[in-house]
């Protein structure tokens, strides 16, 4: 049985009827990765404990009880915390820190019979997607070990787990989605709880969700969605059954904006320009009715989102002080200790990031820069409110270009990062939004991304759906695994 | 008078008697073992510091903005304050910057019997930070402990306006806001324990002129006592400085208990500038007009108005009405008393003169009393009903305080009922008249004082037992006769 590579509910389907079959899973798992050790994809993995859940799940399967995602292997990335391994957010801050408890949609996963195989690597606390700042070295790219994973989609991509879940801030997880040509749904600010997962910006980030197709989004996200008492910021809404509204499409056509102007984005690639104009071509046979759509203030979104995140990233990484857990560095006075701890703990790419987020949110800039862009985000809500009232879906590029060379990210980062010049409109807006492959030409894809209303992941997933079927997920050939110089 | 004018304004910081936490479920009591009352939130840890807010401490907080006149924001909103500091876990402290919960309200003291509003320009809520604990001082302690059971302690603070112009004023002032806030019922308002602290802000200017001088913030002050002597102090200090031709630093100054005096403080790698911005994880929370108004109804009779009404309805004379209201458990123990024994004055003159100087020479506050207003009833009532009288009635008070017993089982165990009995006491007279033949003859030699002293004999025979209105009586009766 092909634990880490079936369509999720043909998984639990045959595990839900066989709960024996279980015994398979973690040789299964293991055999997967050792054929791809070299891509670097898993900080930290816990065999031991994957048996014990095995027993585990196969015990409740046994009781009667269905688990909708038995069988499941997900992925986490390091941000998302564990009790039984350790949760580094890929910093030297953190390398032997293990948290007291599960995240809430470790938790929910679990319920629900899922698996949850290893942390991957991403970059530091989740900053950006085009690799070069995690202390645990750069995760390869399966399509192109030259280039960047970003965070974790990578092992759906290698078919080593069913599904990777990774912190969305301002893309990386539609960005490594992207990178690695798998689909991704960063779902509406609140639809999943943050409760456990280390973020850098709490205003912007939402648990992402990567896999293989748009079904096993749907019912990843109907499993780990819902209020949770211990988030406050938490939508109060029920979750809609998002995998039986996938088969109720009885729309006849969605009305989609394409942004207009999308070609001005930063460093847009040919490659990219190609496969979105091929896409869009194709969006009639798909039941998609396009129309190209002026919003002003869609251009400067990665400006605010790059000036908000520093802010709230300053702030929230305070806690790394050396004081309560992870790295202490050495000093003679506290302040001596505050110094040490976080040169050596972070990063330089969080460092200058840090450093600007304090900048922009001092007496003198405040009004400037963090007020400014607050104001932004306020006219960038509103425009894209406007716009989805007339239409269903706006469509974008996913990202200006393809997976980055890892040698061209080292060393230095744009701030903002251009990466994020589609994608941070939905954390800013906090809209749902999912990305999906096109294809140009043979080898590294590109990516595009739909998104919808706020609170409506399920018009996302069905006008995905119809475009998957229209254009089918593709794979990097890595029937003998992966190794530096590239597909096998 | 000085021509020199002193301006303070307070900044004072209440716990708030909650269960929990502002922003976890930890428990907000006082005194636990370090580092017992904590949890991965108010440690700060990653992946944890999403706060769940404390609907009580919103209501304390609205409750007091009402009761000091305050109006009361439409939404509560909370800010990051942020910066460094080893007793602040997560680096920044939750406030409320940008909208405060209330602005804009007075509290109302007597200065100099004259009624004076001091404006309070804002409440606001917050978390309070941990405890450094260090061996000795901390410059010579060889490390720092930190103790974060009071880290996230609901806490609001209450910055005055600069209305305030004596030592005395703040005085009256914080006893005015204690009284007010013991009433109800969100704080101890304890300073010696730290549920209420208070900073002040101090400057001298030229009575004529209308700017303000430089001031300076003085801390730690631990006690009313040390608030009026820090600002008598500073005032004095910086008067000096004026009128010598210097000039004012504006700075921190640290009251020092011991030896009385303010001092420079050094100052902590504190940035000044705090970077204060929402708190991304604290959503807006309406304040409904149902709700604030809900909450102003919870507001109970507070010491002005029981003050006066005291005064209207008990036609108690001010002084008395003062003492009694003061204390909101006082005035609750006087009109529970009230309820079993109906007379105002002389419960009063009980409740004011008796039992609080037990208290205070016990050191004990009402609340820990073992008198109850119905024992203490039913004694002034047999004062009042002569079975006691009223110096038996004070011994029996005292027992009572000691020991929790209802007054007539005291009286009774005691054998203390008063004797009324005319044949019991004509003996007792008989033997004092004599017995004292002096006290008799100066009797008849035109001294009728002298049977004050007769009357004296026989209460000490009766060991204070016989009615001393029928015992004169009956003295004189005899004597007169003879």
């Amino acid at each position: 049985m092909d634990f880490t590579n079936l369509p999720l509910h043909e998984l639990a389907a045959w595990v839900n009827s066989n709960p024996d079959l279980l015994d398979e899973m973690p040789k299964d798992f293991s055999t997967q990765c050792s054929k791809s050790q070299n891509l670097q994809i898993f900080i930290s993995f816990n065999p031991h404990n994957l048996f014990q859940d095995v027993v585990g799940v196969k015990e409740t399967l046994r009781q009667g009880k269905e688990l909708p995602l038995a069988g499941a292997t997900v992925a986490l990335a390091d941000n998302i915390c564990t009790m039984d391994s350790v949760t580094t957010c890929a910093s030297g801050m953190l390398s032997t820190y293990k948290h007291p408890f599960q995240a809430r949609l470790v938790e929910k996963l679990q319920a629900k019979g899922a698996f949850m195989v290893g942390k991957t690597n991403m970059e530091e606390f989740g900053l950006g997607a085009s690799g070069g700042s995690s202390h645990f070295g750069e995760t390869k790219n399966p399509w192109d070990p030259s280039r960047s994973a970003g965070h974790g989609a990578a092992a759906a991509t290698a078919t080593l787990v069913t599904l990777a879940l990774a912190s969305d801030a301002c893309g990386e997880a539609r960005q490594s989605a992207t990178y690695c040509g798998v689909v991704s749904l960063k779902p509406s600010y609140g639809r999943i709880s943050r409760k456990g997962v280390i973020d850098y910006a709490p205003s912007l980030a939402q648990p992402g969700i990567m896999a293989r197709s748009v079904r096993d989004l749907a019912l990843a996200l109907e499993h780990t969605a819902g209020d949770d008492p211990a988030d406050p910021t938490t939508l109060q809404i029920p979750v809609p059954a998002y995998t039986s509204l996938l088969n109720q499409d009885k729309k006849q056509t969605f009305r989609v904006a394409v942004l207009e102007n999308w070609d001005e984005a930063p460093g847009l690639e040919e490659k990219v320009r190609d496969a979105f104009e091929g896409q869009l071509a194709s969006l009639k046979n798909a039941g998609l009715e396009i129309e190209s759509v002026p919003l002003k203030s869609f251009q400067e979104a990665y400006l605010a989102a790059a000036v908000i995140s520093a802010v709230e990233a300053f702030s929230s990484l305070a806690n790394f002080d050396g004081v309560r857990f992870g790295l202490r560095g050495e000093g003679k006075s506290l302040q001596e200790m505050y110094i040490s701890t976080r040169t050596e703990g972070f990063s330089s790419k969080i460092k200058e990031f840090l450093t600007f987020g304090a900048l922009v949110s001092n007496e003198e800039y405040y009004q400037d820069y963090y007020l400014k862009s607050q104001k932004m985000r306020a006219r960038l809500k509103q425009e894209l409110r406007t716009c989805l009232e007339q239409y269903d879906l706006l469509l974008t590029p996913a990202v200006p270009f393809a997976a980055p060379l890892l040698a061209e990210s080292r060393g230095s980062w744009p701030l903002p990062d251009p990466a994020c010049y589609f994608t941070a409109a939905a954390n800013l807006s906090g809209l749902p939004a999912l990305t999906f492959p096109a294809y140009a030409a043979p080898g590294l894809p590109a990516g595009l991304q739909l998104m919808g209303r706020f609170g409506d992941e399920t018009t996302l997933l069905q006008a995905a759906l119809r475009i998957e079927k229209e254009n089918p997920l593709q794979l990097p050939e890595h029937e003998q695994g992966f190794n530096d110089q590239g597909v096998c | 008078m000085s021509k020199l004018e002193t301006i303070v304004g307070l900044e004072v910081h209440v716990e708030l008697l909650t269960q929990t936490k502002l922003f976890c479920g930890c428990s907000a009591a006082f005194g636990a073992d370090p580092n017992t009352q904590v949890c991965s939130v108010c440690l700060g840890l990653p992946g944890e510091t999403l706060p769940l807010l404390n609907q009580q401490a919103v209501e304390f907080a609205m409750k007091t903005a009402l009761a000091l006149n305050c109006q009361v924001a439409e939404e509560i909103t909370f800010d990051r304050k942020n910066y460094f500091y080893a007793d602040l876990p997560k680096g920044y402290q939750i406030s409320q910057f940008f909208q405060p919960i209330g602005t804009r309200g007075y509290v109302e003291i007597l200065s100099d019997g004259e009624p004076k509003k001091i404006g309070i320009h804002q409440i606001h809520l917050e978390e309070d930070t941990g405890k450094l604990l260090h061996v000795g001082d901390i410059l010579s302690s060889p490390f720092s402990r930190v103790d974060f059971n009071r880290a996230g302690v609901p806490l609001i603070e209450i910055v005055t306006e600069p209305d305030i112009r004596s030592a005395e004023e703040a005085r009256l002032f914080l006893h005015k806001l204690r009284s007010i806030l013991r009433y109800l019922g969100i704080s101890d308002c304890k300073m010696e324990e730290g549920s209420m602290r208070c900073d002040a802000n101090v400057s001298v200017k030229p009575r004529e002129s209308s700017t303000l001088g430089k001031k300076t913030e003085l801390k730690n002050m631990n006690s009313f006592k040390s608030v009026y002597k820090g600002i008598e102090y500073e005032v004095e200090r910086q008067g000096r400085l004026v009128e010598e031709g210097g000039e004012v630093i504006p700075e921190t100054r640290h009251w020092d208990e011991v030896q009385e005096y303010t001092k420079a403080m050094r100052s902590k790698f504190v940035s000044a500038d705090y970077r204060c911005f929402p708190d991304p994880n604290l959503p807006p929370l309406d304040t409904s007009r149902d709700w604030v108004e809900a909450i102003r109804k919870e507001i109970p009779e507070l010491p002005d108005m029981r003050l006066d009404r005291f005064v209207q309805e008990y036609g108690l004379p001010l002084y008395d009405a003062e003492i009694l209201t003061a204390s909101r458990e006082l005035a609750d123990f006087y009109e529970a008393t009230l309820k079993v024994f109906q007379d105002p004055k002389m419960v009063s003159n009980w409740t004011m003169g008796e039992l609080l100087s037990l208290l205070n020479d016990a050191g004990l506050e009402i609340g820990d009393c073992k008198v109850t207003p119905e024992s203490l009833g039913e004694l002034l009532k047999m004062v009042q009903e002569e079975v006691i009288s009223r110096n038996i009635g004070k011994t029996v008070l005292e027992e009572m305080f000691a020991s929790g017993e209802k007054p007539d089982a005291i009286v009774e165990k005691k054998g203390l009922v008063q004797i009324s009995d005319e044949d019991a006491l004509s003996e007792v007279v008989a033997k004092v008249i004599e017995q004292n033949p002096k006290s008799v003859e100066d009797y008849h030699g035109g001294k009728k004082k002298a049977v004050g002293f007769l009357v004296g004999q026989v209460m000490k025979e009766t060991g204070g037992k016989a009615n001393p209105q029928m015992v004169n009586e009956m003295l004189k009766k005899q004597l007169d006769s003879q």
